[in-house]
């Protein structure tokens, strides 16, 4: 207990090196997670009293024993009620805050749903989701061209990025010296910093021509999309592997060193297999920037509203889409963009609900596998 | 794999690594026998293994050089075509004639005029919010619902934000299209973020310091506002500054919430045109490429700074943590 | 230690003052003083530059108005003018449609604008019929070989929906047909004109004003339709074929200050010089003795 106090003492230095800071790192969350449970049993009476209070500590002093039923607080009372009515109310307040956020995603979704209901009496919701054709004239909105183009493009985005993502990440956690990782860590960072518009400013001044060049055409179309997006998610997914990666023991490499692997065998047959997960839900999570990603997308696909025909034949995405006609749309042409808009929620919802499962699961494997050690 | 040979590496169940092999199971005693006998087979001592090593690394070099090489060609490349179209002039003067020649001061008065609001409604609601998940809050379902919130509301991509902000803000709330409305759509970007890095922020502050404010008789308001928050508050201002660098790049909220026409806007309800936006426009209009290039500089540049000021300030803070 | 409490109580009290700032923000959205004469502006992007600069020496010559302007499209700038009534003047850059004429909006014309054909200067072909042009647009001819140009694969960079110019250009050219599905679609003019000046195979189409713009050193060329070039005096007399009139809309005659701004509009300065610099054409005679005598709309 006192070598994992010590521990929490220096938690937020983050300047040593990545092995130990990685171990730093999950004890202390544990200590602390330890540490909480211990100290406040009875988190759900708001408007405690200093007996109760004091009682904290009791029950840490003498850990394990079954706390005492708790006292009424009428005899011994060192705080005023209005004290104690100020106390609840500010936690309530907190509360209110937090749940902001359930709040915001909540109205998000409700009113996009809202403004795209209308979809199932005047397109017809299985006619949006299976049109192939999209036409603003004719008065025809079908979703499967943009539906196609955003898979292809996260599709193709990721088969370029998360190799490199994760390669640069296997790098910084597993190759690179300290000194090294000084610059390569602000790089990342400063790369995921770059605003999209930038990028998509970029794309089409540099990109775009190569492009052309390199396969005719105009140069807009998937191929460039999938340059530009891959730098858009490449840095999203490069930290949070690195974080996976990190928060693997030292003791699985060094055993791995011990049996006489070389630093590659260990990396490619050990902490990757072990960091697998991460990896996953940090590519999942880059999926989900790529699917929304808008500015940069938008400049350099071509925007043509059909299916997949080719890597140099122009596209249209559901975000840039929406970007595009949004302004002077009105009517059934409105309500289609918001449906777009609402399966590109339903979309994000989704993978970020696969990330939460995929852990759940790995948590209970992993919990199986200690239960079976210990017994 | 990995597991297995975690398992399998203490002393006991190494003996039975032979038993396993047999079965078909790849152990570490198993990659250690394929080790040596590569060895055994190489003549010149440097085997196949050690061959295959260079070339991952190599790979992984590469790869990392690739990496840095794409930050690098597009900040050189918007550094050496912005920095000449940098004067006074082009950051102080209105844009004009119908090719925006000249500057783009509103446009960057608009940014941080929006952008600073955002920060401004965020800022209160996230903080506490972190306060209550992380001082206050029962593990259960209600903080795991919050926080799937949190997680999803980051993972809203910006485009359906914007809509959101047009359908809620402008067209329910009758909000004109301004800084408000835009600002009040950023609000719902920052918002996860700032709540995660305060969340972690305060779990970083040590318990002990907690029980000393108890001991002194601290009601739990007392602890937390003069104690835990004060500690944490360099991490928070860090967590700050990166919501904010990110809501300055943002174009798809602010697109149909502030006004697209150039303005520069005094009350939180008059329209404006912000930097991205700016941008985007210059690029797509392409007749003046050189105030596009100055737009992106001066936006590299400030998201630069906030960065590098966001990576400072929590240097030193952790610097005298340690001390 | 006292010195990190010392910082950390100076954070603390910079977190607290930006929570103040939020309040004193709030509130000042609620508040919010405005000038006595506000004309507001909205509608079509096409005609958002012209607006803005003319607000901008309009708001220079009589500081007691305040001009709003703000690019929305068309549709948006109609609906704002004549049914929610919070626009004074709506601006468009296509004629009205269907529903839009019962409106009663008067329509006053402040520039005239040609879309120019272009096509790489490399390219052989100096003149199409307009017949032709749209069954290149159509999908229908797909070869620059088959209009007796050079072997190559026709590649159509096409304008966005929300364009003004798109819809100008169909309604003179496509005949009711619909655009090929497999074309580059850019939401920017200039976008187009440099594609095309760097791709043999391409053909866009542009206002005429930014065929030769300034600051540009990129060369596109522009095509004679039915053998009629796109100069000024042949797109006034409505001769080349691709032209439209830019609207301002207003909801019945125009009076006090929105009818000074427009005077200033259609005044000599504004269209010698912003329409000018917008690659538009000033209005004619006509047009100012019309808005002039007040009635005939």
């Amino acid at each position: 207990m006192s070598e994992r106090q010590t521990n929490t003492l220096d938690t937020p230095d983050n300047s040593d090196t990545s092995d130990q800071r990685s171990t730093h790192k999950a004890d202390a969350a544990a200590t602390a997670d330890s540490l909480r449970t211990d100290a406040n049993p009875d988190k759900t009476s708001l408007t405690r009293t200093p007996t109760v209070e004091l009682k904290d500590f009791a029950d840490t002093a003498r850990a394990g024993q079954a706390p005492p039923p708790p006292r009424p607080a009428t005899k011994l009372q060192l705080v005023s009620r209005s004290t104690q009515i100020k106390e609840a109310s500010l936690a309530s307040l907190f509360f209110l805050c937090a749940f902001f956020a359930v709040l915001g995603v909540m109205l998000i979704f409700a009113f996009v749903a809202w403004r795209a209901f209308p979809i199932t009496h005047e397109i017809g919701l299985w006619n949006f989701l299976t049109g192939t054709k999209w036409s603003v004239a004719e008065g025809t909105f079908g979703a499967v061209p943009f539906i196609v183009g955003s898979l292809v493009m996260t599709g193709g985005s990721l088969v370029f990025g998360v190799p490199l993502a994760v390669l640069t990440a296997v790098f910084m956690s597993e190759v690179a010296s300290p000194r090294a990782n000084k610059i390569i860590r602000p790089a990342v960072e400063l790369l995921a910093g770059i605003p999209s518009v930038v990028v998509g400013f970029f794309g089409v001044v540099v990109i775009v021509p190569i492009v052309a060049n390199l396969v005719g055409g105009a140069g807009f179309g998937p191929l460039t999309g999938w340059i530009v997006l891959s730098i858009m998610i490449m840095p999203t997914i490069t930290t949070l592997s690195e974080d996976a990666l990190n928060s693997i023991p030292m003791g699985i490499r060094e055993a791995s060193y011990a049996m006489g692997a070389t630093k590659w065998q260990t990396i490619w047959k050990v902490v990757i297999p072990a960091a697998k997960l991460g990896i996953i839900d940090a590519s999942i999570l880059g999926m989900g920037r790529a699917i929304g990603e808008t500015m940069a997308v938008l400049m350099v696909v071509g925007n043509a509203p059909q299916i997949f025909a080719g890597i140099s034949a122009p596209i249209s995405t559901m975000t840039s889409q929406i970007v595009l006609e949004m302004g002077y749309s009105s009517g059934v042409h409105r309500t289609a963009l918001f449906g777009l808009g609402a399966i590109l929620f339903l979309i994000s919802m989704s993978l970020v609900l696969t990330v939460r499962l995929l852990s759940r699961e790995h948590r209970k494997k992993t919990r199986k596998v200690k239960k079976g050690n210990t017994a | 794999m990995s597991k297995s040979l975690h398992q399998n590496s203490n002393s006991d169940q190494l003996a039975n690594s032979a038993q396993a092999t047999s079965e078909g199971r790849t152990t570490g005693m198993q990659v250690l026998r394929q080790l040596q006998e590569e060895h055994r087979q190489s003549e010149s001592g440097l085997g196949k293994a050690h061959f295959y090593n260079r070339v991952a690394l190599g790979v992984l070099w590469g790869a990392t050089g690739i990496t840095i090489g794409l930050l690098a060609i597009i900040l050189i490349y918007v550094i050496v075509n912005g920095i000449g179209v940098i004067t006074p002039e082009f950051i102080f003067t209105w844009p004009r004639g119908v090719n925006a020649e000249g500057g783009i001061w509103p446009t960057i008065i608009a940014t941080l005029y929006s952008t600073g609001l955002a920060m401004a409604i965020a800022t209160p609601i996230a903080v506490l919010a972190a306060v209550y998940l992380a001082e206050y809050a029962k593990q259960g379902k209600i903080v795991k619902t919050i926080r799937f919130a949190a997680d999803s509301l980051a993972s809203v991509p910006s485009i359906v934000m914007g809509l959101f902000a047009l359908a809620f803000f402008v067209e329910t709330l009758h909000i004109p299209l301004s800084m408000l409305a835009a600002a009040l759509g950023l609000s719902l970007l920052m918002l996860p973020i700032i709540m995660r890095a305060t969340e972690e922020a305060i779990r970083a502050v040590p318990r002990y310091i907690r029980w000393g404010s108890y001991g002194m008789g601290a009601t739990k308001w007392q602890t937390v506002s003069r104690v835990v928050i004060p500690t944490a508050t360099p991490r928070i201002i860090t967590g700050l500054i990166l919501a904010l660098a990110r809501a300055i790049g943002e174009t798809a909220v602010v697109f149909y919430t502030m006004g697209i026409a150039i303005n520069m806007p005094i009350v939180p309800i008059d329209s404006g045109r912000s930097m991205s936006v700016h941008l985007y426009l210059m690029a797509v209009e392409g007749i003046n490429l050189p105030a596009a290039y100055g737009t992106a500089f001066l936006l590299l540049v400030i998201i630069l700074v906030l960065n590098l000021s966001a990576r400072w300030i929590s240097k030193r803070y952790s610097r005298i943590d340690g001390a | 230690m006292p010195g990190r409490l010392k910082n950390a109580t100076i954070a603390c009290q910079l977190l607290v003052t930006l929570v103040l700032l939020a309040v004193v923000f709030s509130l000042s959205a609620c508040v919010g003083g405005h000038f006595e004469s506000t004309i507001v502006v909205s509608g079509s992007t096409t005609l958002l530059p012209i607006a803005e600069v003319a607000a901008q020496e309009f708001e220079a010559i009589h500081p007691e108005y305040n001009v709003l302007v703000s690019g929305m499209g068309t549709s948006a700038g109609i609906e704002a003018v004549g049914i929610t009534g919070t626009a004074d003047i709506g601006t468009a850059s296509r004629e009205l449609r269907g529903d839009e004429q019962a409106l009663n909006l008067i329509e006053i014309p402040v520039a005239y604008d040609g879309i120019a054909v272009i096509v790489h200067p490399t390219n052989p072909i100096n003149d199409l019929t307009v017949a032709q042009v749209r069954d290149i647009f159509t999908g229908a001819v797909k070869n620059w070989s088959e209009l007796g140009g050079d072997d190559l694969p026709i590649v159509i960079i096409n304008r966005d929906e929300a364009s003004g110019t798109r819809s100008a250009f169909a309604s003179s050219v496509m005949d009711g047909q619909t655009f090929e599905i497999n074309s580059v679609v850019l939401p920017g003019t200039g976008q187009v004109r440099e594609v095309v000046s760097r791709t043999p195979e391409a053909i866009g189409y542009i206002s005429v004003g930014f065929v030769e713009p300034r600051h540009v050193d990129t060369i596109v060329k522009a095509l004679s339709l039915n053998g009629i070039y796109a100069d000024d005096e042949n797109i006034i007399s409505g001769e080349y074929p691709i032209a439209r009139a830019l609207h301002f809309l207003t909801n019945g005659v125009p009076t006090g200050a929105v009818r000074q701004y427009i005077q200033f509009v259609l005044s000599p300065q504004v269209q010698q010089g912003a329409v000018r610099d917008a690659g538009f054409l000033p209005v004619t005679a006509d047009d100012l003795e019309r808005f002039h005598s007040g009635g005939g709309y």
